[in-house]
């Protein structure tokens, strides 16, 4: 296990490097690359070498100073425009990144430590906290990106069960005569909130696109597109369900999906038929927001290009080394070594190679989900869950906008984008994880 | 509670992410290809070369129309670092106004990209591009300026090919080239924004032959547009081709000649060979020298002016200029007659003054005669035969038969149609027929008594300079002719088909001996019209013609062949505004056939007296002119 996710960080790392496959040099990114990622090892073999009760024993001090470091960095010069970055020497490394670890920690620590009662809204609001401070924090830099990944820790909060259901109880629970003990809406918020707002994402995003299905005579627009592949979905779904699903499941899980599709359909089509009936400044607002309208800092344009050297990348790609839109030389695509890596990747090796990528990452999150279901002790699985979900919010939002599929935040490729920050976070991210597990049996808890 | 059963939302919902994005990639990469065309609009550029245009040589091989360097002051925005507009308006020499007015030009002129998948406008415009910022300086202008531009970053120059006239003769002829329209790029996908095409004359007609076949590289380019590799190693280039040369039938030598002879007069002269139709000279005066129209800044600096002249320099009127002949019809009318039968070669008229005005001349007793003193009253006999030959009882349905018989000789001269030469804008000429004056005065409502005027060659007749050249090459030959052409070689090709097809008219070549013997004693012996235009030991066949004009005073026309054995040369002159045909076309003819024959002029008296000619006023209006146009 322990090789199997080192494996997968380093094919991630080597995957990186033939971006720029010249020599070690390290005045160049690819070398600072390489010197990072041996950074990176070596920080995993100290935290390997830690015992893991540490991390749980000093969560919260590793919270304050990073905190401390936050607000540290707000007094630092702007670098592109937000005081994201402190300078250590002629690098510099991004607080925020570390955070996420800090935060993972201390999440984990105050979710295990709780009493079994965890459904009260001090429990709630004491987590939230926790994740509040560095967010605002962070959006004080500003740096969106990280404020939205952020959001990640609620789907572990939803894991363990701590909800906003309780909230959400009291206030309907205020209406008199109303007395429930929980709302299914309620503990299932997040994620219902969630696929909310990504298909309404989606639907924005595609709201002036027209999209030939295959299959379809004609061509869809927005919304419809949106439908047409919930309905794709549902429809797989549920021939899975009836292969393999007892009969129970089968009928709540028919009932769970025709009821997804019900609402998920409708919201889409909601959205995009509420849309439409806005005001002309309100569009372009939603649409600056998503990054949809030509602004000042050339957001389509970045997008343009992007998805056009993601889409001319074919089946099976240029070929290594080949890329034309987004290689670094030519600089169609902006950022083409950091948040936009995964256009190089797409446009150099083709359908086959994302279909891949996708595959391990997919490989990769699943694995941590079953690392963290085989934890004994809270703290553990907490911070496994946290691990995933922050990687899936980093998968997901980068590659999706490189897809036109979400807004163009600058979030990093875990384990592929250029930058120590990140490459070192998310390897002490992982090699913890590790540590925690190999180590998962010595504690009882 | 238990809460394990919500790691499968967690994973499904990862998986749903993860499967909407597999999705969505198959599609973007592999089945919806806007995106690799949107990539190849972006990174792979077709880099166009364009060739210099094929050169022109004339007849003897010398190179008349070539090339030349010319630069181009280029600007890439996004270089441009503080610009001190005051110094830099100075160095060009523009002022501040003038320099931000060509910004704002620049950037609107490139127009708007429609992405399709959006359905959203962007400019073109970008502004780590390069554009021309001040096109076509000479070697002069980018001297001055090219070693102060490194004090402004973002200004560089850059080198382009335009025309050059080594000679400055032939310029309405040749023809100009300008910049293509936006119909012409949408026409033809060869043109760019940009690229020239031939606007008039021999570049015009010859645009297919003389524009060559451009080359094309495939580079991957940067977004500062800067090529950066050759794409697929170059396995798509192809490499520009300059077209081949063009080799006119033109003698410069002669053409510059006429030129002179010319100057300060207005009209034309025409010489063709013709053995072969080739044109040798083509005058039009006046004239320009067609270096002023190179290039755009030389066009809108120098067009305005010539396109206002009130002399109308840029009136090719060889080709377009529509004029009675007046008399050389006389050779066409005799020609007719005797192949109709309505005449033959020893008819004789008197000179009856009281149907139209003579001058005092012996009676023409045959058609030398006739041909000799031009005589007026004979040739209205003559026309009167052709067009009331009694066929019909009703004397207006006879003269429709007849005039439509005479109509179809003419055609076969090649009166009354274009000629079809190969440079563009030619007029046809005016030879009526029934339809026409049916439309006049209605149909049977005239006979010949209506149109009369018309035998001598006023009235409603009016020929091309072009034509009548013809007509004397048709003569010269006895019967036929080739279509008059400049084009004599291409590359190694010969000229276009069309131009080695003998056209022969509808009269036999036994009726042309009279004529021609005619037109020999019009120079060669007393009592001719043109002796003028005789040269020493060599005998020239010629008719004048002098065609009253109501606006002013009459024009002179000669048309004449050299020699009478085996013709080398065949010649038209008209001289607007100067009165007998004898006194300036004829001998200005001469002085022409002289120098094409024996490159030389032994009576230097002739030629004096020609180039030191200011006959017309080329200064004031001129109202024939206009009403030539008009026509």
């Amino acid at each position: 296990m322990l090789m199997l996710i080192f494996g997968i960080a380093t094919v991630y790392s080597v995957a990186f490097n033939p971006e720029h496959p010249n020599i070690f040099d390290f005045e160049e990114k690819y070398g600072k690359q390489i010197l990072w990622l041996c950074v990176s090892l070596f920080l995993g073999l100290l935290v390997f070498l830690i015992d893991s009760d540490i991390y749980r024993k000093f969560a919260f001090p590793i919270y304050l100073f990073v905190l401390s470091l936050l607000v540290l960095v707000l007094f630092m010069p702007p670098i592109n425009g937000a005081r994201a970055w402190i300078g250590v020497g002629s690098m510099g490394i991004q607080p925020a990144e570390f955070g996420k670890i800090a935060v993972s920690l201390l999440l984990a620590k105050y979710i295990s430590e709780l009493s079994v009662k965890q459904q009260t809204i001090g429990n709630v609001v004491g987590a939230a906290m926790i994740l509040l401070v560095p967010m605002v924090l962070i959006l004080l830099q500003p740096d969106a990106g990280s404020f939205v990944v952020f959001t990640s820790f609620l789907f572990v909060m939803y894991r363990e069960g701590l909800t906003f259901d309780p909230i959400i109880l009291a206030i309907i629970n205020s209406f008199p005569g109303v007395k429930m003990k929980y709302t299914w809406v309620g503990s299932h918020f997040i994620p219902i909130l969630f696929v909310a707002v990504f298909l309404s994402v989606i639907t924005l995003l595609l709201s002036s696109v027209e999209i030939d299905f295959f299959f379809l005579p004609f061509k869809v627009s927005g919304a419809m597109g949106v439908i047409v592949t919930l309905i794709l979905f549902a429809i797989v779904a549920l021939l899975i369900i009836r292969q393999f699903g007892t009969k129970r499941d089968r009928s709540r899980g028919t009932l769970i999906i025709v009821l997804g599709l019900i609402l998920g359909g409708g919201l889409s089509f909601g959205v995009g038929a509420g849309f439409n009936s806005l005001a002309p400044h309100q569009k372009v607002r939603i649409e600056l927001f998503l990054g949809l309208k030509e602004d000042p800092n050339g957001e389509d344009y970045n997008r343009n290009r992007a998805m056009a050297a993601v889409g001319s990348g074919g089946l099976t790609g240029k070929g290594y080394n080949k890329a034309s839109v987004s290689s670094v030389e030519s600089n169609h695509v902006p950022e083409s070594e950091t948040d936009f890596i995964f256009c190089p990747f797409a446009e150099e090796w083709g359908f086959l190679g994302t279909i891949v990528l996708i595959f391990m990452y997919m490989f990769m999150l699943i694995r941590i989900i079953v690392i963290a279901e085989r934890q004994r002790a809270a703290f553990n699985r907490i911070y496994a869950y946290c691990v995933a979900m922050i990687l899936f919010y980093h998968f997901a939002i980068n590659i999706g906008m490189n897809i036109g599929f979400a807004p163009v935040i600058g979030i990093p490729l875990p384990f592929f984008s250029y930058g120590g920050s990140s490459m070192m976070s998310f390897s002490m991210m992982m090699f913890i994880l590790l540590k925690l597990d190999s180590q998962r049996k010595d504690v009882l808890r | 509670m238990n809460f394990d059963a919500r790691k499968y939302v967690i994973m499904a919902f990862m998986l749903l992410v993860g499967g909407i994005y597999s999705i969505r990639l198959f599609y973007m990469q592999v089945v919806d290809d806007t995106w690799t065309l949107r990539a190849q609009e972006i990174a792979e550029k077709r880099k166009e070369i364009t060739p210099p245009r094929g050169v022109i040589f004339d007849r003897n091989g010398k190179k008349i129309v070539s090339n030349r360097t010319y630069y181009n002051l280029m600007m890439v925005e996004a270089d441009i670092k503080n610009l001190d507009t005051v110094a830099f308006a100075k160095l060009i020499g523009w002022t501040r106004e003038e320099v931000r007015n060509r910004f704002y030009e620049i950037r609107k002129g490139e127009g708007t990209y429609k992405n399709p998948h959006t359905g959203k406008t962007t400019s073109n415009y970008q502004k780590i591009r390069k554009y021309p910022f001040i096109k076509e300086l000479t070697l002069e202008e980018i001297s001055r300026i090219a070693p102060h531009l490194e004090n402004f970053p973002g200004f560089y120059e850059e080198v382009t090919s335009m025309r050059n006239y080594p000679f400055s003769n032939g310029a309405n002829i040749l023809g100009y080239l300008s910049e293509v329209t936006r119909e012409e790029i949408e026409q033809d996908r060869f043109y760019k924004p940009g690229n020239n095409i031939g606007r008039s004359g021999i570049e015009r007609y010859y645009e297919k032959e003389l524009r060559g076949v451009k080359g094309i590289k495939y580079v991957v380019t940067s977004a500062l547009n800067n090529a950066i590799e050759s794409y697929a190693d170059g396995k798509y280039d192809t490499t520009a081709r300059q077209a081949d040369p063009l080799r006119l039938g033109m003698d410069m030598l002669i053409q510059a000649y006429g030129e002179r002879l010319m100057q300060n007069k207005k009209g034309c002269i025409v010489a063709i060979e013709p053995a072969t139709g080739e044109i040798l000279a083509m005058v039009s005066a006046p004239s320009f020298d067609p270096n002023l129209l190179v290039g755009k800044r030389n066009i809108s600096l120098n067009y305005p002016k010539l396109a206002t002249d009130k002399n109308m320099p840029l009136f090719p009127r060889p080709l377009q200029a529509e004029y009675p002949p007046g008399s050389i019809f006389k050779l066409v009318q005799s020609l007719i007659g005797m192949q109709e039968g309505v005449i033959d070669e020893n008819s004789g008229f008197p000179c009856d003054k009281s149907v139209v005005g003579c001058h005092n001349h012996p009676m023409a007793s045959n058609i030398q005669a006739a041909v000799q003193y031009s005589c007026n009253p004979y040739y209205y006999a003559v026309m009167r035969r052709i067009i009331q030959q009694n066929v019909k009882k009703n004397m207006f349905a006879d003269a429709e038969f007849g005039l439509n018989k005479w109509y179809d000789y003419m055609l076969s001269f090649g009166l009354g149609k274009s000629l079809e030469a190969d440079v563009s804008g030619q007029r046809p000429g005016v030879i009526p027929n029934s339809a026409y004056y049916d439309k006049w005065y209605g149909h049977h409502r005239w006979a010949f008594s209506t149109i009369r005027s018309i035998s001598i060659g006023q009235g409603e007749v009016k020929l091309t300079p072009l034509q009548m050249a013809n007509i004397a090459a048709i003569i010269a030959n006895k019967g036929w002719f080739y279509t008059p052409h400049f084009v004599k070689s291409i590359g190694r090709n010969g000229p276009h088909p069309q131009y080695k097809v003998k056209h022969y008219t509808k009269v036999e070549s036994k009726y042309f001996p009279p004529v021609i013997e005619g037109m020999r004693r019009v120079v060669n012996e007393a009592g001719g019209t043109a002796r003028m235009a005789r040269i020493d030991s060599m005998i020239v066949c010629g008719k004048t013609g002098t065609v009253q004009n109501p606006h002013g005073k009459d024009h002179s026309v000669f048309i004449a062949f050299a020699p009478i054995h085996k013709p080398k040369i065949a010649i038209a002159v008209f001289v607007e505004n100067s009165g007998f045909g004898g006194t300036w076309a004829a001998p200005i003819a001469s002085l022409m056939i002289e120098k094409y024959l024996r490159r030389k002029i032994k009576d230097k008296e002739k030629e004096k007296r020609i180039l030191e000619a200011k006959l017309s006023n080329i200064e004031s209006s001129d109202d024939e002119e206009n009403q030539n146009q008009a026509d």
